[in-house]
């Protein structure tokens, strides 16, 4: 039965952006899916292992600007860069890790947004490299497979969907393995995680090192796909919890949340944009921090374990319930 | 080697800020024994655990374990060498079953967590827990909680186990259980050190006692030596008088 | 690079420790009370600059006399984020009220923006171009007004948490909330009065810095942040900490705008709380 929806909903996706109206609508999707490879990574290591990070904007603008400044200076496919990027932002994660994992919820929450923030300062010091403010731009070059650059929106929209199943599978992966039940023990207490063996320091560095790498990937197909990365936008704070928020909405710890969450977030994003029209410059990302709001007083747990508890009850109440086992 | 001294602390030391709280601890443990430790609140009891299992760094002393160093390890090496311990104020994962908890100490060994599974399962029924397998941890029982810490600590297949004040606030019928719980872990081959403030139940299982005040061992030999040392008398009427 | 200039700076560095410090013991009253981190902090300075901007601009006030205004507004403020915002999650895990602030920063900012647009806004008092100068050294007089404000505030508060009964009454739930409830003390009105006293303190920091400093809706991230370090550096819930602390960032930043250009200044802060967590990473204050 399961199987069956899952094939179904999989083959939507396939033939998705041929049931769209226009490129708009699969620029949406682009996005989306974009935003679920991201919340999926930021799962990894917010959902997870309870270690929320308001800073992955370092790790994603990383990721475009070095595979932007490798492809500017040297004409390297991005198809290779795109592994580049991961891994320098996976560099980038291990002495973060060692620093702050010694910090409590709350305060390594803003130790990543100093993160974030000191490498946008920095990308904005150093303009001869990296054009501070003015930003990078992709060469363009029209369709160039090769170079990951395609004129039409459906190529973008199967390689960001493909991103997104590989995390799908690889949190799936991962929550059945060691390291998933660790992460989870330490999110629950760290002390008693230590207490029977779990090196705490070394799952959360594994997590957070993964997370940074699928982070950075993303990183460098937005860059692609938007042809321009600026360091306000990708190094952002208003990235990070972007970012944070797809996987919570969605809910956290969860192999569908950030999914979900994605596909809330960014219809949300795109219908306020659309109903102000950029008249009122800030409104919609009032209307955003009052929803992040509303959202925790209401389901601080996120949108997918309420489904689930919801979901369960309805189940409980048919006594002839079959395949009600989530 | 049974009867071989297992775990060795030599002179712990540990300040902090203006208290000393403990001051040049020596002690043997016993392959095999219950080693019951006892003394005032205050006495640096939790401490030692503390020290001993890498949750406090000494500033002077060491821990020797079945011939080797194991001062200063963080936590987690503490317990893959073999010394696993409970806490005084239980710390279950409290939205996980208590199957899944039990899993998690399981997974140090038996990497693998179906394997892991099937030990957790069997650990459960040797502490009496395999009908709360599919609760969630939070809610149960004191008693229940209590056999849950030791159940996870045991999944980890530990050679010396330390139970911190197991039995404070049972009743005198789990304190029963309780205590068949502990001398149950010695049958399975295990060393246990327990700290206690239920006397009954420390006097009667322990080898041997170890008796701490202030930081430092006043007293140390067999329960009924203990309880007529004068010095042990004295440091809980003692203990009486600082306190008023 | 001369004495002269280095010494500028230090002094330059000590004046905007009193802003900081301010900000700080704000963030780490509500912390230590209510043991809640509030993520929007910057966004009460903002909010304190732009009712200080608009006092003046509307009805001529100056800045300082209408701290008299602002303090009590902000008061009020923070009580009502404190009743309905985060009173409801004080018992939520982590994530809730890290993103419950976060989310109050983000409208905050954003309201500033849509309501007041992003230009940057001055106040422009008749004392704002007089300085001190002494052997090369020039102090302006706004900042160091800014500087005895700040710190005749956090005196009054001092006074007020060890001379009054309110006060003792406030430490004494950040100490522990069981016994304090025990002693007849309600935690929920002293959860008020902290998170009223951290968002006025914030906001008479803005109001202090509004005569040499611009307004506009994203001023208060860089305070916020500073904030941040000052108090992790001085210790969760320690105001002697904060001081301390601020007063060390304050000069760190001052010499690294010195050394390393402007825009850098909040990267040598930040190099000093990873120094801080590395070396120190309970604070200054140790084992609070």
């Amino acid at each position: 039965m399961r199987r069956a929806a899952a094939a179904g909903l999989f083959l939507t996706l396939i033939v998705l952006p041929f049931l769209l109206p226009n490129p708009f609508y699969v620029h949406i999707v682009v996005m989306m899916a974009v935003f679920a490879v991201l919340g999926g990574a930021w799962n990894l290591i917010g959902g997870y292992a309870g270690q929320l990070s308001l800073g992955h904007a370092a790790f994603f603008g990383t990721g475009a600007y070095v595979s932007t400044l490798l492809v500017n200076a040297t004409g390297i496919s991005p198809w290779i860069t795109l592994w580049l990027g991961g891994a320098a932002a996976l560099l980038l994660s291990l002495p973060v890790g060692a620093i702050c994992f010694r910090l409590q919820g709350p305060y390594f929450a803003i130790a990543t947004i100093g993160l974030g923030e000191v490498l946008r300062l920095l990308v904005l010091h150093f303009r001869e490299v990296t054009n501070g403010a003015q930003g990078l731009t992709v060469p363009f070059k029209g369709e160039a497979p090769w170079q990951l650059q395609f004129e039409s929106k459906f190529p973008y929209y199967y390689i960001a969907l493909a991103m997104a199943a590989a995390v799908v599978l690889v949190t799936r992966r991962m929550e059945r393995a060691r390291l998933g039940h660790y992460l989870v023990a330490i999110g629950q207490n760290q002390d008693a995680a230590e207490a029977i063996g779990i090196d705490s320091v070394r799952a959360k560095g594994q997590a957070l090192a993964l997370s940074a790498f699928v982070t950075g990937v993303a990183g460098v197909f937005y860059a692609q796909y938007t042809y321009v990365v600026h360091p306000d936008s990708v190094f952002g704070l208003g990235m990070s919890i972007q970012i944070a928020l797809v996987a919570i909405v969605g809910g956290v710890g969860t192999v569908l949340g950030p999914i979900l969450g994605a596909a809330i977030m960014e219809s949300f994003v795109q219908s306020t944009q659309i109903a102000f029209a950029g008249q009122y410059p800030g409104l919609e990302l009032i209307v955003y921090g009052g929803l992040l709001m509303a959202v925790i007083l209401w389901q601080p747990r996120g949108v997918i374990p309420w489904l689930a508890r919801v979901f369960r009850r309805a189940a409980a109440r048919r006594p002839a319930a079959r395949g009600a086992q989530a | 080697m049974k009867g071989e001294a297992l775990l060795q602390v030599e002179g712990l030391a540990k300040r902090f800020g203006g208290v000393q709280a403990v001051a040049d601890l020596s002690f043997d443990v016993r392959e095999g024994e219950i080693l019951g430790m006892i003394g005032p609140n205050g006495s640096g009891k939790t401490t030692t655990f503390n020290l001993i299992t890498g949750f406090f760094r000494p500033d002077r002393g060491r821990t020797r374990f079945a011939g080797s160093e194991v001062t200063g390890l963080p936590p987690h090496a503490v317990c893959a060498r073999g010394i696993c311990r409970t806490f005084q104020v239980a710390k279950p994962f409290r939205e996980l079953t208590v199957l899944r908890n039990v899993l998690m100490g399981a997974l140090l060994r038996h990497p693998d967590p179906v394997e892991a599974g099937a030990r957790a399962t069997e650990v459960l029924r040797a502490v009496g827990l395999e009908g709360r397998a599919h609760m969630e941890a939070g809610s149960l029982t004191t008693i229940d909680q209590r056999r849950l810490e030791v159940a996870r600590a045991l999944a980890t297949e530990p050679r010396l186990v330390l139970l911190d004040e197991t039995m404070a606030g049972l009743t005198p019928t789990e304190v029963g259980e309780a205590m068949r719980l502990v001398a149950g872990l010695r049958e399975r081959g295990l060393t246990v050190v327990v700290v206690e403030h239920v006397m009954r139940a420390v006097m009667s299982l322990s080898d041997r006692i170890v008796v701490l005040d202030q930081g430092a061992k006043i007293a140390e030999g067999s329960p009924a030596e203990v309880a007529s040392d004068p010095r042990v008398i004295q440091a809980y009427l003692g203990a009486e008088y600082r306190r008023a | 690079m001369d004495l002269t200039t280095i010494v500028q700076a230090l002094i330059s560095g000590v004046l905007m420790a009193g802003i900081y410090a301010l900000v700080a013991i704000g963030l780490t009253l509500i912390f230590g009370v209510v043991r809640i981190v509030n993520f929007a902090q910057g966004e009460f300075v903002m909010l304190g600059m732009y009712a200080t901007y608009w006092l003046w601009k509307l009805w001529g006030i100056d800045p300082y006399a209408s701290l008299l205004i602002t303090m009590p507004l902000l008061f009020c403020f923070g009580v009502l984020v404190q009743r309905f915002l985060l009173q409801p999650i004080l018992h939520a895990p982590d994530l809730a009220q890290i993103f419950m602030t976060v989310g109050l920063s983000v409208a905050l900012m954003n309201a500033a923006l849509f309501s007041f647009t992003a230009d940057f806004r001055s106040v422009k008092t008749a004392y704002a171009e007089r300085a001190l100068h002494a052997g090369g050294v020039t102090v302006p007089v706004t900042r160091l007004f800014a500087f005895v404000g700040a710190l005749a505030l956090a005196g009054l508060l001092t006074l007020f948490l060890t001379r009054t009964d309110v006060g003792k009454a406030l430490r004494a739930v950040a100490q522990d909330r069981e016994v304090s409830m025990l002693l007849g003390i309600n935690p929920r009105r002293m959860y008020l009065l902290a998170v009223g006293l951290g968002t006025a303190l914030a906001g008479a920091a803005g109001g202090l810095i509004v005569p040499f400093f611009y307004v506009f809706p994203t001023v208060g991230v860089v305070f916020g942040l500073v904030a941040f370090v000052v108090v992790i550096l001085g210790t969760l819930g320690s105001i002697q900490g904060a001081l301390l602390a601020s007063l060390i960032v304050g000069v760190a930043e001052s010499l690294g705008i010195l050394f390393a250009g402007a825009d850098l200044g909040l990267v040598m802060v930040f190099a000093l709380l990873v120094a801080a967590l590395v070396f120190k990473p309970l604070g200054l204050m140790g084992q609070a």
